[in-house]
């Protein structure tokens, strides 16, 4: 949840990347790191292992200061993919305001797809969440594999699910990166706004969140 | 509780000691000393850590200085902090699965209570129904073989009561016309011990005749073969019926004294209460035979008390004997199926047992009292319903 402290005037929000192993969850945090140019930025901190697998998580903290002297911060994790990494899943999933989900769009990879979806299910259930309210963007990525599952038929399978229109990427060259991550801003900001009153309290609207915070790099510069 | 992602404080990244280290290795590289600390104070630069200002550099020659020493330790607790993310996540990881761990042993545990429970409740369960088939079986023999029996005895009656009725009734007419006789034929010495003694041989087979009649009537009692199972029983009849097929069998040389006592009847099942007066008389006569084969014999004669009586509210029925009695080692199984002490093909080691459970059959106890080479004392108690 949501970790509010008045006194101090700060705000710090929980963005968890889901999904099942391999299907580039640390690629979008880096890119993110790379492409963005929010407000504030920290830096990337990845714990990564010898062969490159996620083992706890990656981090990487932005933010943003509203009018009123806000101090908000985006954290945004991701979770080891890996199966028996579970418990390290539930430990970072747990308090997360929102979640993005990347899937792989290979065709062999949709049954994965399929038990990482239940896992999260699961461990939001676990950890007091629940995932028709948590704000959510679902990902699919490595479109420019050979092999993956039609755009069309993809959205179809999920255009009666809240989740609908899916973000389609290609982390490794970052495309859909931002997009994916703009869309999730919005809903997240449906609901922190309703919480904390940004665009009353603190001057923070809708469009002065995502923009402010997914600022691109080439954006700033041009 | 804190959790593995609460942004780290000054203390939680360098303990006192690791501060003062560093701050020794930081003046060593600038031109003035510097210093790492909580508050701030004039000219001093914000030590950054994931957007946070975990502490304040102050001190160093410049202002260019202080930024370069903050860059430094800005870099240097990234990795302190990664270790320590990494730590706190992994103890938070194990704990919970640990607990998890936990829940599952107990949870494995109360189910394994539950199989074994169920385990020894199925033994119970198996010994159960193993005792009701035991019983079952037994019930099949003794009904098998009373049944046969019956229907012996039905046979031989019907067989023998139309020869002994016109036998009974011939003899009749032949001791009138004895007497006839004896008005016709010349008195003489000769003549009259001739008629004396035809009519003594024809009184003897009319007596012969009678008990024969006798003998088939219990033999039907004892048989049952008209009664239903359940019906009213005088238990002194039945005692009697018993004791009289008992001496046709080994001959009148058996000592029964019958004391029968006033009875009211019983409801119950004449043919096997029958069939247990039966086997308990039995076994006093082989125990009689037994010690009368054995050594001190001299001056001893073998007696079988057979005694009625009404008492607590049932009947008591005692057969008592001064025979060799029950070996203290066999005592236990006395009452067991197919248990028996006589040679083979003698006994079927079924007698006690029927006694046993007709006594049960009608609510009742048996009981023994025995003390070996002085005889034996069986109790029979059957309660008025």
């Amino acid at each position: 949840m949501a970790d509010h402290s008045p006194e101090d005037n700060k705000l710090a929000l929980k963005v968890v990347f889901y999904g099942p192993a391999l299907s580039g969850k640390t690629t979008n945090l880096m890119q993110l790191h790379s492409l963005l140019n929010p407000q504030r930025k920290g830096e990337l901190m990845v714990l990564e292992t010898r062969d490159d697998r996620t083992l706890f998580f990656d981090m990487l903290p932005i933010g943003l200061k509203g009018e009123s002297g806000l101090d908000l911060r985006l954290k945004l994790y991701t979770v080891p993919g890996q199966v028996q990494h579970d418990s390290t899943r539930k430990a970072v999933l747990s308090r997360a305001d929102a979640v993005v989900f990347v899937a792989d769009s290979q065709t062999g990879q949709q049954d994965n797809n399929a038990t990482a979806f239940g896992n999260l299910e699961e461990n939001l259930e676990k950890v007091g969440l629940d995932i028709d309210t948590l704000p959510m963007a679902v990902q699919f990525n490595k479109r420019d594999l050979p092999g993956v599952v039609g755009d069309t038929e993809l959205q179809q399978r999920w255009a009666d699910t809240p989740w609908a229109p899916l973000q389609m990427a290609s982390a490794l060259h970052g495309k859909g990166v931002l997009e994916t991550f703009r869309v999730l801003l919005g809903r997240l900001y449906t609901e922190v706004d309703r919480e904390f009153a940004l665009a009353t309290g603190h001057g923070i609207d809708r469009d002065t969140f995502i923009r402010q915070l997914s600022a691109a790099s080439e954006e700033n510069r041009a | 509780m804190r959790n593995f992602e609460d942004d780290p404080t000054l203390e939680d990244l360098l303990t006192s000691d690791q501060r003062q280290r560093l701050n020794q290795m930081l003046s060593a590289l600038c031109r003035k000393p510097v210093s790492i600390g909580k508050d701030r104070s004039n000219g001093s630069v914000a030590l950054e850590f994931n957007l946070e200002t975990v502490g304040w550099l102050s001190g160093g020659s410049c202002e260019q200085e202080r930024l370069a020493v903050a860059d430094l330790v800005s870099f240097l607790m990234m990795f302190i902090a990664k270790y320590r993310l990494a730590a706190n996540l992994h103890h938070d990881t194990t704990e919970a699965s640990y607990a998890e761990l936990q829940k599952q042993n107990a949870a494995l545990k109360a189910s394994e209570a539950r199989y074994r429970a169920l385990s020894d409740q199925l033994q119970e369960k198996v010994d159960e129904q193993v005792a009701v088939i035991k019983q079952a079986q037994m019930d099949l023999y003794e009904s098998a073989r009373l049944r046969s029996v019956g229907q012996l005895a039905a046979g031989v009656a019907h067989e023998i009561n139309n020869p002994i009725g016109f036998m009974s009734s011939n003899l009749k007419v032949a001791g009138d016309y004895v007497n006839d006789l004896r008005e016709r034929v010349p008195d003489s010495e000769l003549n009259r011990d001739l008629l004396d003694d035809f009519a003594d041989l024809i009184a003897e087979s009319s007596d012969g005749a009678r008990r024969i009649a006798s003998i088939v009537s219990d033999l039907k009692t004892f048989s049952s073969i008209d009664q239903a199972d359940h019906t009213l029983c005088d238990v002194n009849d039945l005692l009697s019926s018993a004791v009289h097929l008992l001496q046709t069998e080994y001959g009148h040389g058996v000592d029964i004294l019958e004391k029968p006592g006033e009875l009211p009847k019983i409801s119950g099942h004449p043919s096997r209460l029958s069939q247990t007066f039966y086997n308990l008389l039995d076994n006093a006569v082989q125990a009689l035979k037994c010690r009368q084969q054995g050594a001190g014999a001299e001056g001893w004669s073998g007696r079988i008390l057979a005694k009625t009586s009404v008492d607590d509210g049932g009947i008591r029925v005692v057969i008592q004997d001064n025979g060799c009695g029950i070996a203290e080692d066999i005592r236990e199984q006395v009452f067991d199926a197919f248990f028996t002490s006589r040679p083979v093909g003698s006994g079927t080691g079924l007698g006690l047992t029927v006694a046993r459970d007709t006594a049960r059959a009608h609510q009742g106890t048996i009981q023994i009292d025995s003390r070996e080479d002085m005889g034996c004392r069986v109790t029979l108690f059957l309660p008025i319903r």
